[in-house]
């Protein structure tokens, strides 16, 4: 880290913010392409079967299967990218994108490290430095624009299962939404500002000061809506092999297809990097009061991986709820508890607790 | 006749809904961990090439015509497989031969050509049941596959080697006893 630092007092602050953008980008990348397989093989897992794992390197070298990434990759990028009739080209072509860079966006804010001064500089292990005045609300807002990557990606296809999924994983996402950012205003109340650093220097490095523990209703709304948010299972309204041939990305192929499915690892990771960061304490070390900047980093990462595994872990223990049940579930459970969360911390706020 | 339906009352905590979720993800993350720590030999799926499923006895797989210990085949090429063979895949041509020896009894017709096109065959056993000689046996290889049509045709002496390996019996090619028909000599 000292070699790293003294490197950077010679460079300006810009060739910080790049290192930092293509750690935490390539990071994100990879842990999603990563994930794909973990999904895979974890699933078998839970299932009593073996999931992938023949793909080799040169045909030798087997390593689990994690040759598989380089083979799917592979795979998508030499296939036909087919474009069917009566699309909309021009969306039918940015619906991935518009998919995929909110996905990729929503981690800008999130502090993964320890700050660390080095010669005089303070240095923030996060792409935007606490204090941008965007804190929070941030990552909420751009995962709001999700919306647009799946409903674009169904509307440009020109195909009515398309379109069905959606529209019901758009109308999950906006009805979800309430209740996850009630729950978050919640945090922002008891930690008295937005900014994840903050956020994260409030919760300290004892586990049961953490926002999970005096907040864990908060924390089961907000868990339970992120579900809904990203798309997965038992929420996954955009697809529905039994109702809706494959949902919003029914006509897609090759890497468009690649790039959609990416991107719900990629929200995955964003996801779970927001539940650790507001219930979590962000990177802070259990029971270790000041810990190193890698210490920090390696904390930040095992509560990420860990969460991304719950999602994996809840994909395929709950089968998929009924549309209606899911609305019900957002609008007359999440949403009141949240409010009631709400009104409760205000409450022991204003008791001075 | 009237079933009586019992209704689940749900208790509160599973109508909570988030009791009866970590109930479940204790099951997966269950099996999840034993399924980890499972040898793969163990495990319930069989990796195909590296692995092979060992067959029940009277699993109908690739046919061997059976022969006797001089190499003889037993077959005395009665026709009643290709009788019986729903799929008619079976043809035979017989043919006489003069030397009679003790294992063979006092049957002279054997089968010249005896074929078996493996890609019509449906591995019903028929043949296996008709066969007064019990000399056509269906076994447990289940790996018939090639990849020209014309090696799917087995002829009498693929059909007699098939398990020559698994037996550890020798591959033979060619019959002990001469076929020339007595008849001819003595004309």
């Amino acid at each position: 880290m000292d070699t790293l630092a003294s490197l950077l007092h010679t460079s300006p602050a810009l060739a910080w913010m790049v290192v930092k953008v293509v750690i935490v980008f390539s990071a994100v990348m990879l842990l999603a392409s990563v994930w794909t397989w973990v999904e895979r093989r974890g699933s078998a897992m839970i299932q009593d079967r073996i999931g992938p794992n023949r793909a080799a390197l040169f045909g030798r070298i087997r390593i689990i299967g994690l040759a598989q990434l380089l083979a799917d990759g592979i795979k998508f990028f030499f296939k036909e990218d087919l474009e069917p009739h009566d699309v909309n080209k021009r969306l039918f072509w940015l619906a991935p994108f518009l998919a995929f860079v909110p996905a990729m966006l929503g981690f800008a804010v999130i502090p993964f490290g320890r700050d660390f001064v080095s010669g005089g500089h303070v240095y923030h292990l996060s792409v935007l430095d606490p204090g941008n005045g965007m804190g929070m609300l941030y990552p909420m807002a751009i995962g709001g624009l999700a919306v647009y990557g799946v409903l674009v990606a169904a509307w440009s296809s020109n195909n009515k299962w398309a379109i069905l999924g959606g529209m019901r994983a758009s109308a999950a996402m906006v009805s979800y939404e309430i209740g996850m950012s009630l729950a978050v205003v919640s945090i922002f109340m008891t930690t008295g500002g937005y900014d994840p650093a903050q956020i994260i220097a409030a919760q300290g490095s004892q586990p049961w000061h953490w926002n999970v523990v005096p907040q864990f209703l908060g924390f089961i709304v907000f868990f339970t809506c992120v579900f809904a948010e990203t798309n997965r299972l038992p929420f996954d309204f955009a697809e529905g092999e039994s109702e809706i041939v494959a949902g919003f990305n029914t006509e897609y192929g090759s890497m468009k297809f690649s790039l959609l499915a990416l991107a719900e690892y990629a929200h995955m990771m964003t996801a779970s990097a927001l539940v650790v960061t507001l219930f979590f304490g962000g990177w802070q070390v259990p029971f270790v009061a000041h810990p190193g900047v890698m210490l920090s980093v390696l904390s930040f990462l095992v509560k990420l991986l860990f969460f991304a595994w719950v999602f994996v872990w809840i994909r395929w223990t709950l089968p998929r709820f009924r549309y209606d049940q899911m609305m019900h579930l957002g609008w007359k459970a999440m949403l009141p508890l949240s409010m009631v969360n709400l009104v409760v911390h205000a409450w022991l706020m204003s008791h001075g607790r | 006749m009237g079933v009586v339906v019992k209704k689940v009352e749900l208790g509160w905590l599973d109508r909570t809904y988030v009791w009866p979720v970590l109930k479940g993800m204790g099951i997966t993350f269950n099996h999840f961990i034993k399924q980890l720590f499972t040898p793969t030999s163990k495990r319930y799926t069989i990796q195909y090439p590296d692995m092979k499923k060992e067959m029940p006895t009277g699993y109908r797989g690739l046919h061997e015509l059976k022969r006797f210990e001089d190499g003889a085949i037993k077959c005395v090429a009665c026709f009643m497989c290709a009788e019986a063979c729903p799929a008619r895949c079976i043809s035979i041509e017989a043919e006489e031969f003069s030397d009679l020896n003790f294992t063979q009894g006092f049957e002279e017709k054997r089968p010249k050509v005896f074929k078996i096109d493996m890609l019509r065959c449906i591995y019903c056993g028929m043949c296996e049941e008709a066969c007064p000689k019990d000399a056509i046996w269906l076994r447990n290889d289940y790996e018939v596959a090639a990849y020209d049509r014309l090696s799917m045709q087995f002829g009498k002496w693929d059909l007699m080697n098939t398990y020559a390996e698994a037996d550890g019996k020798a591959r033979i090619s060619e019959d002990p006893t001469p076929s020339v028909p007595r008849r001819v000599l003595a004309m």
